[in-house]
């Protein structure tokens, strides 16, 4: 039987009801955004991921690859966002070479809400999927359930009202390539400021019709770490030795003599 | 013309009562933090305050001087907090009316705490309380509390959303905790012995600066209460905001 | 009315017979005289349900907000040279260990001990209010109070909070004019006269411990060292309890402290103290098969080289 696997659940019910909490899986409470301009669209996102009130990792990757020329920002269950991604990322690629086609956008968008429909909200993605294809520039969104969203701007996460706040305030229709690279750097700051789901970097991604999309990772740096006030390395010897076991590693050169396999011409 | 219309709503009947739960109860982050050395005591605190994924203000300040040299904390639910801090300023304030101006001992006063506290016993503060000045020799002293008054001095202790973050690295720091003279082969413990006002300081800062990378309650600026035997002094440093 | 502002009221706290409505004024929940007055409730139709869904006192909810300090292994046994009360000093509020150094036994006075198992706060609360009692009853009565009067006196306080959520269990300890005594009391209000406790969730490894090396003739060094092995295998073996151990013994003249040591670094002592006595008694000529059939202590430094096959 394909699909997720509710074995567990009656007995996860029961270790939960005594006390012994489900693992909680690492979620990117998150700030991610989207914007077009004339000739092409961008994305963004914070670069926090948490478990918890506990910050899991200070810089990883929101932005995921469904196509050289069509990307999304992820936010939700950092697993599902991952793994929903690179599914997508390889049926679309089949699909563009069994149709010799370039992916589109709206594709992408399609497959990934047929799929996150099938699950009932069991896989919690909420993405931003932007991308150039041979229709043009494209922005939309799509949520956990399946439901999707078009517009020129978006934004999604626990930090898409801060960042809303600045897409509603200062975008204007036909802005250029650095406005709107800008005005997205500047959404997702204020999501990293405002909201204690978001934080450390600016991620940013520009795709341009004709032109190979650019990643620029780590955009943005307002978060670096002050040093510390002192040094604490240990002086050798601290922790007493308990234990010691030693290999003698023989250097060996293995010569290949193996047929080589026969592979058709 | 009749210009009201009938919301049906008075006719509406519940088959079963509204269950309305009573939480008295939030949770607004932040850490604090008290060293004692040996004639200085500090406690520190950071000033972000929070509600879930949101921040109340960037700077509040989390830890008090109440008077007599002693400095006062009570992190986790604010309203609680302060609560049980304007107690404890107005009971010093009438018992120098009563006295004749006496002072309150920091003995006297870590005592008088645990009975506020465990007043509450049967509805508690949902504070963890952690008091700092010098004792009667002028060595500094750190009072620590559970959330119904348990208490206990102590050297160093941290409390708050990040305490578990940071108890680890003062159990190692200031009471050389698994820190054995290199050469003795782990038989000789690294010896005791007090610190600098800045050494603690240092310790102090690196312990909050290294909190609010990891912890999302803890950030946006560290005020630390100094208490000698000339009086209480505050010393502020910016933390990361975001 | 009066229905109504009775069940408005809070239920009615713990009151001395002797010193009731004397002294208004007072501070915190004891009053001009230090006796307890009443305690905040919530004013919820069941207070105890309240609590317990708040804190963890009752051990019922895990996940509750509110984790107060727990208490863990404590022992005392009486023997014929008295007291001997030993007790680690951990106290965990969840998983966490929220402190190592904590006073399990609380000095009641110069004859009297108590020890701390359950809630952290209520045992030293009501302790330190019981030695007041006592401090109380001397003055009246111009003689020291009973081990047996003291304990009840403190069974008698937290059976009126039976239900509320109180969690204690305690050891009084103490030398009356009947010699050593040693009384169990907990917050459901039990109180057992008994020769041998041990109480906390370590309770079952001191036991252990205590019963296979236990006898009333014990010599003063032999019963101070059981007390301390028992606590330290305890310590051992429970997550809950651990670092270190506070060990007295009680006599004829009041209680003496016998030294705070480190769990952890006893157990390694205890352990080594065992291979050198097999090592010992291998090299003993004519016992057992010999050197060569028993087992050699194991070196605490083994250097092992393993070559690769060629």
């Amino acid at each position: 039987m394909p699909g997720l696997s509710f074995d567990n659940y009656q007995r996860n019910q029961f270790l939960a009801a005594k006390g012994f909490g489900t693992p909680r899986a690492t979620s990117t409470g998150t700030t991610i955004v989207g914007c077009k301009f004339a000739g092409g669209v961008v994305i963004a996102a914070d670069t926090r991921a948490t478990a918890g009130s506990i910050v899991a990792d200070k810089n990883c990757e929101k932005l995921h690859r469904l196509a050289p020329q069509i990307w999304c920002a992820g936010a939700g269950t950092a697993a599902d966002t991952e793994m929903v991604t690179q599914l997508i990322a390889s049926n679309l690629e089949l699909h563009s070479l069994s149709q010799n086609r370039k992916p589109r956008v709206i594709t992408a968008l399609t497959m990934l809400k047929q799929h996150l429909f099938k699950y009932q909200g069991h896989l919690g993605a909420y993405l931003i999927v932007a991308g150039v294809d041979p229709t043009g520039a494209h922005l939309m969104s799509v949520q956990a359930h399946g439901s999707t969203d078009i517009g020129h701007y978006q934004s999604l996460g626990s930090g898409s009202l801060a960042a809303m706040a600045v897409l509603e305030t200062h975008w204007k229709p036909n802005m250029t390539k650095e406005e709107a690279v800008q005005l997205c750097a500047q959404a997702i700051e204020l999501g990293i400021w405002n909201d204690l789901g978001s934080g450390s970097n600016v991620d940013v991604c520009v795709m341009e019709v004709g032109k190979d999309a650019e990643l620029y990772r780590n955009y943005k740096t307002p978060n670096v770490r002050e040093s510390k006030t002192r040094s604490y390395k240990f002086p050798r010897g601290t922790t007493a030795v308990l234990k010691e076991r030693s290999w003698q590693v023989v250097d060996e050169q293995v010569v290949a003599t193996g047929e080589p396999m026969e592979v058709d011409a | 013309m009749n210009a009201t219309v009938a919301s049906e709503y008075s006719a509406e009947r519940h088959s079963v009562p509204i269950e309305h739960r009573f939480n008295p109860y939030s949770d607004n982050g932040g850490t604090v933090l008290g060293i004692a050395g040996e004639d200085f005591a500090v406690l520190a605190g950071d000033t972000r305050q929070v509600v879930g994924y949101s921040i109340n203000t960037r700077y509040e300040p989390r830890v008090f001087d109440v008077g007599d040299n002693i400095v006062m904390t009570a992190n986790g639910f604010d309203a609680d907090g302060a609560a049980l801090i304007d107690r404890f300023r107005n009971s010093l304030k009438w018992y120098k009316f009563d006295h004749n101006g006496k002072r309150l001992s920091i003995l006297s006063a870590a005592r008088y705490i645990q009975h506020l506290l465990y007043g509450k016993r049967f509805f508690p503060y949902y504070v963890s309380t952690l008091i700092a000045g010098l004792d009667d020799e002028g060595r500094g002293a750190v009072y620590s509390y559970d959330p119904v008054g348990s208490y206990e001095r102590e050297q160093c202790r941290a409390g708050g959303a990040a305490a578990s973050l940071i108890m680890p690295f003062l159990d190692n720091q200031v009471n050389f905790k698994n820190q054995y003279v290199p050469g003795s082969d782990g038989k000789k413990k690294k010896e005791l012995r007090y610190l600098s006002l800045e050494e603690v300081i240092q310790l102090v800062r690196d312990a909050f600066t290294s909190a609010t990378e990891r912890h999302i309650y803890v950030g946006d600026g560290l005020e630390i209460l100094i208490v000698t035997k000339e009086g209480v002094r505050t010393e502020y440093f910016p933390l990361k905001r975001d | 009315m009066e229905a109504l502002v009775q069940r408005l009221a809070p239920p009615p706290a713990h009151v001395d017979p002797d010193e009731y409505d004397l002294g208004a004024d007072g501070e915190g929940n004891l009053n001009a005289l230090g006796v307890v007055r009443g305690m905040q409730v919530p004013r919820v139709p069941d207070p105890a349900a309240f609590l317990s869904t708040y804190t963890n006192s009752m051990s019922q909810n895990p996940q509750a907000k509110i984790k107060l300090e727990h208490g863990t292994t404590t022992l005392a046994f009486r023997f014929r040279g008295g007291i001997i009360v030993s007790v680690d000093s951990r106290a965990t509020a969840g998983s966490y260990i929220a402190s190592g150094t904590v006073k399990k036994v609380i000095e009641i006075n110069k004859y009297l001990l108590g020890t701390m198992a359950g809630g952290a706060a209520d045992c030293q609360y009501w302790e330190t209010y019981l030695g007041m009692r006592c401090r109380m009853h001397e003055l009246r009565n111009k003689e020291r109070i009973s081990v047996a009067a003291a304990s009840k006196l403190l069974a008698n306080i937290v059976y009126e909070y039976k239900g509320q959520g109180l969690s204690m269990g305690t050891m009084i300890c103490g030398w009356d004019k009947t010699g050593p005594a040693i009384f169990y009391v907990d917050s459901e209000g039990t109180r057992l006269k008994g020769d041998v406790f041990a109480v906390g969730s370590g309770a079952t490894f001191a036991y252990g411990v205590l019963d296979q090396g236990y006898s009333w003739d014990l010599s003063d060094e032999d019963a101070q060292e059981l007390g301390r092995r028992a606590i330290v295998a305890a310590g051992h073996r429970d997550a809950y309890s651990g670092n270190t151990n506070n060990l007295f013994h009680v006599r004829e003249d009041g209680w003496e402290f016998l030294g705070n040591k480190d769990i952890s670094e006893l157990w390694y002592k205890y352990e080594q103290e065992k291979r050198d006595a097999r090592v010992a008694a291998a090299a003993q000529p004519g016992s057992g098969e010999g050197a060569q059939g028993e087992n050699p202590a194991r070196p605490t430094t083994e250097v092992q080289s393993v070559p690769m096959e060629e």
